[in-house]
């Protein structure tokens, strides 16, 4: 039973993996494999966001509508302002932590419960998008309302984000290894990760002890929307359009991949490491039913389910 | 309770206990932590099946699958955590006849028809006083334990266990509670108490079992001399140690004046010198801890502190540790301990800045610490790896004092170190807090033992109501004076 706690998760990616492989002819296939990878940077980059809020005991639930701001702020600098890359990149960061700021003042100042808090804020961002693009997506030479096209485009460096290729590994997965290993080093190795750690696990004791809680808590929620916002940067970038509303099915998918991370090892606590080998199980797993023609609405049903066991099993490690 | 034996893996924890509880009689059940007495008591209230023995009441063999069927036979369990057995947000009448409302079958619930027997209940538990329609939350700890009494007396228990039941009491409510006790008892009601104050328990009970490592090694009178008590509790004499002959420097390393304490609305002074163990005398209630908490800034408040003569301000536990003032709290697992962390990281949380100092935590060296604190506290088990919520109490609470040893606090405060812990890893604590005084450091220990502070501190404060009534040197003092004074027999 124990090494069912431990190791169950990397089991049922294996048996996942297997059970495809045999009944699918081009699912074990290199293009294939840097497909899954490719679709589960962008929801991994989401769900290291929600670890970092579960680690200091919060949730961030803003996180789908953060990634929709953010790929929306990249279409609007990039086509509607001819801006470069660097504003491109640097708007939707600053648009995530302040989402990041906005929730934690909810939740540290107001008092408000994380969940409500956040799910206002889910709310609230969306439809701030929604307002900007009036409903419509941003795209190359898209017509303007007062005439004309558009000015600019999706310049090919931001495009490479997204689509480029790197010793023939797709940048994006590139970068959410690097950013994975990053974070996985800083939790666990740096001081101001174990004090992350620390605030979620007791906060009054953390207190006493002379941690100060609430700044770490606000870093979680910043960078929480920060990851977010990288999220919706390279999602921006994959489709190379600014649709709207395009982060919504990420939050389920990432909140999912923070709870099977729970389990991973037997942790039993939020960790990065886990939360990557959850989001590959979701990859693999949306990838093969999407091959075995399951349509995508029948995957929701996958997804909530699978939510449900993972939680189950981080509360069975708990114990 | 005949030959009862309970096994947790391959730990046998309770070994051929025989365990027998006479109507009308108060039964002390005595151990170490980690003796078996709570293993016993689960069993004996359905909580755990054990692996082989059997239970008997009246003379007949009872087998218990869940704490209903134990319920049914008579057995009240009025547990050391009274909050988890209570509904906080619901009224006393339903706290009390919680287990009737689950019971009963119709839909509705006739508040009416029950008052009588809720109000005949409150009585026989000496709570005349209270309504039975306040919410429960509002109750102190006291009365929520005489609720729970209450609604083990409704379901016409007639052997209540009573796991430490005087723990958070004072000495005024734990009168109160004994003679509440002798009331029962006089009624048919039997008694298993569990504590670790030896004097309580000869003063209320009739007969005592000791239990050693899952076996029992005393079953009788309780008329037995305390130390022979403790040699059977622990197994080997402990010492008794000479004390106080530390010398008390002149210098006052810490000060507050008119402090402020919210809860209590009153303004207090105290000083203390290196080298000094202050002790704070205060029944539960007189605002002990809402002082230690007003001192390290822990609520907000107003007043003086100056420390080693510099005047400071501070807005946060953070400026009182900063400065040197540290707190250990009597909720340790609330307020002290990360549960779920090991003991190394529990160890070392105030030390990262020394093993990470530039952010990248140096593990060899945080291993070296957290190693030596654990020998040198003789934290059991000694794997720093071990999670802290393993750890029995006493091990808990050395690992929440461990956690200051080498910071560079020169103001350590105690709120009841000893709380729920076994004799053993009380005097430990002792040991510990007298080896600080002696390297220099300034002690305030807070707690309602008057024992504990005739034995350890130099200087007694007295509190009640949240000012300070008396002061006087600890050589001087009595116990029979200390009472008197703290159950405010000093005041009007």
């Amino acid at each position: 039973m124990k090494f069912l706690y431990k190791y169950g998760t990397i089991l049922a990616i294996v048996i996942v993996i297997a059970f495809f492989s045999l009944t699918l002819d081009s699912f074990f296939t290199y293009a294939n494999f840097s497909d899954i990878l490719r679709s589960i940077s962008i929801v991994t980059l989401v769900a290291i966001g929600i670890t970092f809020s579960l680690i200091v005991d919060g949730f961030d639930l803003s996180v789908g509508s953060t990634v929709s701001l953010a790929t929306i702020a990249s279409a609007s600098a990039l086509v509607l302002h001819r801006q470069e890359l660097l504003v491109a990149l640097i708007v939707p960061l600053i648009l995530g932590a302040l989402v990041g700021i906005l929730n934690a003042f909810l939740i540290i100042r107001l008092r408000l419960p994380d969940l409500l808090a956040t799910l206002a804020v889910m709310y609230i961002i969306n439809g701030v998008q929604l307002t900007y693009t009036k409903g419509f997506s941003i795209y190359n030479d898209m017509p303007l309302p007062e005439g004309g096209v558009a000015p600019g485009k999706f310049i090919p460096s931001f495009l490479f984000i997204g689509q480029g290729e790197l010793f023939g590994i797709p940048f994006s997965v590139l970068l959410m290894l690097l950013l994975v290993i990053g974070a996985h080093l800083f939790l666990t190795y740096t001081k101001t990760g174990r004090l992350f750690y620390m605030t979620g696990e007791n906060r009054e004791a953390a207190h006493l002890t002379g941690i100060p809680v609430n700044r770490y808590r606000t870093y979680a929620y910043v960078i929480s929307g920060m990851f977010a916002a990288l999220g919706g940067i390279v999602l921006a970038s994959r489709i190379g359009t600014g649709q709207v509303s395009a982060g919504a099915s990420l939050l389920m998918d990432g909140v999912a991949a923070a709870f099977i991370g729970f389990s991973v090892f037997g942790i039993g606590k939020p960790n990065v490491i886990g939360t990557l080998l959850g989001s590959i199980f979701i990859g693999v797993l949306l990838n093969g039913l999407t091959m075995m023609n399951v349509p995508y609405y029948a995957q929701d049903i996958v997804k909530g389910a699978l939510l449900i066991f993972a939680l189950a099993l981080s509360h069975m490690v708990k114990k | 309770m005949k030959q009862i034996v309970h096994t947790f893996g391959d730990v046998t924890v309770l070994n051929g206990v025989n365990f027998h509880v006479q109507p009308g009689e108060v039964h002390a059940l005595l151990g170490m932590n980690g003796a078996g007495k709570s293993t016993l008591m689960n069993i004996l209230a359905g909580v755990l099946q054990p692996v082989s023995g059997t239970i008997e009441i009246d003379g007949k063999v009872h087998t218990f699958s869940s704490p209903k069927d134990a319920k049914r036979a008579g057995i009240g369990h009025v547990v050391q955590e009274v909050d988890a057995a209570l509904f906080p947000a619901l009224s006393v009448y339903e706290n009390i006849l919680a287990e009737q409302i689950v019971a009963q079958k119709q839909i509705s619930f006739s508040k009416t028809k029950h008052r009588v027997a809720v109000l005949q209940l409150l009585e026989r538990v000496g709570l005349t006083h209270l309504s039975p329609d306040v919410s429960v939350q509002t109750c102190t700890l006291h009365e929520k334990q005489l609720i729970l009494l209450a609604r083990v007396l409704s379901s016409s228990a007639r052997y209540i266990i009573l796991d430490e039941p005087t723990a958070s009491l004072s000495e005024e409510e734990t009168k109160r509670l004994f003679a509440m006790i002798e009331q029962l008892k006089a009624q048919g009601v039997a008694f298993i108490y569990i504590s670790h104050k030896l004097h309580e328990v000869k003063r209320i009970c009739d007969r005592m079992t000791i239990l050693r490592d899952g076996e029992v090694v005393y079953e009788g009178d309780v008329s037995l001399a305390t130390e022979d008590i403790v040699r059977h509790m622990v197994g080997r004499q402990t010492e008794v140690r000479n004390e106080r002959t530390r010398n008390i420097s002149k210098e006052t390393i810490f000060e507050v004046k008119q402090l402020y304490i919210p809860k209590t609305k009153t303004t207090v002074d105290l000083a203390v010198r290196r080298g000094e163990i202050v002790g704070i005398a205060g029944i539960v209630g007189a605002g002990k801890t809402e002082l230690a908490e007003s001192i390290i800034a822990h609520v907000e408040t107003t007043g003086e502190r100056i420390v080693r003569g510099e005047k400071q301000t501070w807005t946060s536990p953070k400026d009182a540790i900063e400065a040197g003032v540290c707190f250990i709290p009597e909720e340790r697992r609330k307020q002290g301990l990360f549960m779920n962390e090991t003991v190394e990281k529990n160890l070392t949380v105030r030390l990262l800045s020394n093993i990470a100092p530039w952010q990248w935590i140096d593990k060899r060296r945080e291993r070296t610490i957290a190693t030596s604190l654990i020998s040198s506290l003789h934290i059991r088990p000694s794997s720093p790896t071990a999670l802290v919520k393993h750890l029995s109490g006493g091990n808990q609470q050395k690992v929440v004092i461990g956690k200051w040893l080498q910071t560079n606090s020169d103001v350590f405060l105690f709120d009841e170190p000893t709380k729920g812990i076994d004799v053993h890893a009380k005097e430990e604590v002792f040991s510990i807090i007298r080896a600080l005084a002696e390297k220099g450091k300034a002690i305030i220990y807070f707690t309602s033992e008057c024992q504990e502070l005739l034995h350890i501190a130099d200087t007694i404060y007295v509190m009640v109501d949240g000012q300070f009534v008396k002061k006087v040197d600890a050589l001087e003092a009595t116990y029979e004076q200390l009472v008197y004074d703290m159950t405010g027999g000093g005041t009007n």
